[in-house]
């Protein structure tokens, strides 16, 4: 798996000295109010996180939301967890949210053994097991009624001794098999402004996230990937919104439709997965099919999304330099 | 003159039952018949070996209409005429099943969903190759010895499938409707093909070390490729970008970055935007042109600057001596 890279910044600066600086943009710096880290430390007023920097502590407020496969007490976070803080607009000392070993498995099922599934999400990741409690198999059964090879699934859970636990549905699944999907009809025009859906996904797999670097790049995962100039075999679909082609490097602008933040950012890996779904979010009633981006969990939650939302509608914009 | 129309319709359809038979098994070797047709009343594993063994037996009839005669030619035209029948009820019980698939009678072209229109081309074929058994002729001799009649009743049964054939829409929908060049993809083969054959690769082949880029990327319209290259004895890099579809001649474009300094030292290609004044489109008539020359001529002016030029030589000739509109010195 990539992350940012020097090559990814050469390509900016050579493409904008080619097709003019707007083709190009700088990425945004957006991590400033989410920090992610290993809890070493969870009382009642305080949240003690390691992290790159050392150890950082946070403060609770009244309305500081927990959530670790649902909305759990302050004391509920055990030292270990993987967590994600967003703090609140004043600065880094007080959490507005936190999100403790958050999960997803978005990929299609390769097999299942009672209730544990084995999720493909392509693209030469490693793949993952999902298992799904009594507790919360009602509900992802009801929008994923066939949990059987060759369907598509995602939901958003926590890891748990290496699986994932899902706890909520994050799509609903297409009525065919992945490979039996319909073929999409051809797009005559092309806009530089797409409208569709922002997913997230966790480029250090919830291990180590004090420590591994992948964790804390705030970048897209893009379904669009040109074949050539990419070394992993990217194995995607033609996506439902007629995305234009790019390589890691590129800089799309994104627009989270729901809060109005907007973020220049760096296409860092593939979301082979993302198209191979051609869903809505229910978020915030949005009316765009398709996802468009997949962003690295932090980048996700500075834009304004919540991680078991698992969406936001999303505009992107990628200037082609062509007027 | 009837019976002869009635016998050159017979015999018509020995060729063309076998070429449409011929086209249906070359479409469905291009993979993307899976889900249509017959594959959609099979199981999942099935369904690439129903669609792999529906095209063998096309050809193996096809084979069989245009070469066999007697009795094993009667044979394989009674078998055309039952597969044509039985096809009609398979897309039946396809489109109960799935009202959405096509009928994949022609591969990946096949997509519409199955209509009254497929079924009855499907039926007419059906009737076509009945008609057949009890022919002379094998399907080649046909074909080598035409006649006008049969040029006729081609001619005719050809407009009548063509007005029975959904494929045709999507055909001309294919040639038609290019897709968007963001949205195209490219082998690298015929980006590399393109920006060899430019002015700017050729202008720059001298300043390259290496004939294999470096670097190669995406950006919507656009294809970059970045080479290692040397320039006045600095590294520079050497940044093409290659159009996919347009126009070839300002198809590739190149920047030269120094390495050191990250600057762009020199660039290739690229077309302004800007609206730049063109030479007049018509050049004026001798007379008109003597006239204005003549207007513009300032004799006194011309024998001072003479004579100004003429007794100081190295002297920086005045302003006022320069043709305010042109820069020129009159």
């Amino acid at each position: 798996m990539s992350v940012m890279t020097d090559s990814g910044r050469d390509r900016r600066r050579f493409t904008a000295a080619v097709l003019g600086p707007e083709t190009a943009l700088e990425p945004t710096p957006v991590g400033d109010r989410v920090v992610r880290g290993v809890v070493v430390g969870a009382t009642t007023h305080m949240l003690c996180l390691a992290t790159p920097r050392g150890e950082e502590r946070f403060l609770y407020d009244r309305a500081t939301v927990f959530w670790r496969g649902g909305e759990v007490r302050p004391d509920d976070l055990r030292d270990g967890d993987d967590a994600v803080v967003l703090c609140s607009q004043d600065g880094r000392l007080v959490a507005e949210r936190v999100w403790a070993q958050a999960a997803r498995a978005t990929g299609v099922i390769v097999g299942r053994e009672g209730e544990t599934l084995e999720i493909d999400p392509g693209h030469g990741r490693p793949r993952t097991t999902v298992v799904l409690p009594y507790r919360t198999s009602g509900r992802i059964a009801v929008r994923h009624p066939r949990l059987e090879p060759g369907y598509v699934f995602d939901a958003v859970g926590v890891w748990r001794e290496g699986a994932v636990w899902a706890a909520r549905p994050a799509t609903t699944q297409p009525p065919y098999p992945l490979s039996a999907t319909p073929p999409r009809p051809p797009t005559p025009r092309h806009s530089t402004t797409l409208s569709g859906i922002a997913t997230w996904y966790d480029p250090a797999w919830g291990r180590s996230s004090h420590l591994d670097p992948r964790a804390r790049v705030d970048g897209v995962a893009y379904p669009a990937l040109d074949p050539v100039g990419h070394d992993a075999d990217c194995d995607r679909r033609t996506s439902c919104v007629p995305l234009p082609l790019l390589s890691a490097g590129a800089t799309p602008n994104l627009r989270n439709d729901c809060t109005r933040d907007t973020a220049v950012l760096p296409v860092v890996d593939c979301a082979a997965a993302d198209s191979w779904l051609c869903d809505l979010c229910p978020a915030c009633g949005g009316q765009g099919a398709g996802r468009i981006a997949s962003l690295t969990m932090t980048a996700f939650v500075a834009l304004g999304g919540l991680l078991e939302d698992g969406c936001f509608n999303a505009t992107m914009t990628v200037h082609n330099g062509e007027g | 003159m009837l019976p002869e129309i009635v016998e050159a319709f017979r015999e018509v359809q020995l060729p063309l039952l076998a070429v449409l038979l011929l086209l249906g098994a070359a479409s469905k070797t291009t993979g993307q018949a899976a889900g249509s047709g017959l594959a959609v009343l099979v199981p999942e594993r099935l369904r690439r070996p129903a669609t792999v063994g529906t095209g063998l037996l096309e050809v193996a009839l096809a084979v069989g209409l245009l070469a066999l005669t007697g009795l094993p030619g009667d044979a394989v035209r009674l078998l055309t005429a039952v597969v044509f029948a039985a096809s009609v009820v398979v897309l039946v019980l396809a489109r109960r099943r799935d009202p959405e698939a096509g009928c994949g009678c022609f591969g990946g072209l096949s997509r519409a969903p199955i209509g009254w229109r497929t079924l009855t081309r499907a039926g007419l074929l059906s009737a076509a190759a009945l008609a057949t058994p009890g022919l002379e002729p094998a399907g080649w001799q046909v074909a080598l010895a035409p006649t006008a009649l049969h040029g006729w009743v081609l001619g005719a049964e050809l407009l009548l499938l063509a007005a029975l054939s959904p494929e045709l829409r999507e055909v001309a929908a294919r040639t038609l409707h290019r897709e968007p060049c963001e949205l195209r993809e490219v082998p690298m083969r015929r980006t590399v093909r393109r920006l060899r054959r430019s002015d700017v690769w050729r202008t720059n082949e001298n300043v390259m070390i290496k004939a294999e880029p470096d670097d190669v990327w995406r950006h919507g319209c656009w294809r970059f490729l970045r080479y290692d290259g040397m320039r006045h004895g600095r590294r520079v890099d050497v940044v093409y970008a290659v159009r996919i579809g347009g126009r070839r001649r300002t198809g590739v474009r190149a920047v030269l970055v120094d390495r050191g300094s990250g600057a762009v030292v020199a660039s290739f290609g690229a077309v302004t935007g800007l609206e730049l004044v063109g030479p007049p489109r018509r050049l004026p008539r001798p007379r008109q042109a003597a006239r204005r020359d003549a207007e513009r001529h300032d004799a006194a002016r011309a024998a001072e600057t003479l004579r100004a030029a003429r007794e100081h030589p190295a002297r920086m000739m005045p302003d006022h001596s320069r043709d305010a509109d042109t820069g020129q010195p009159v």
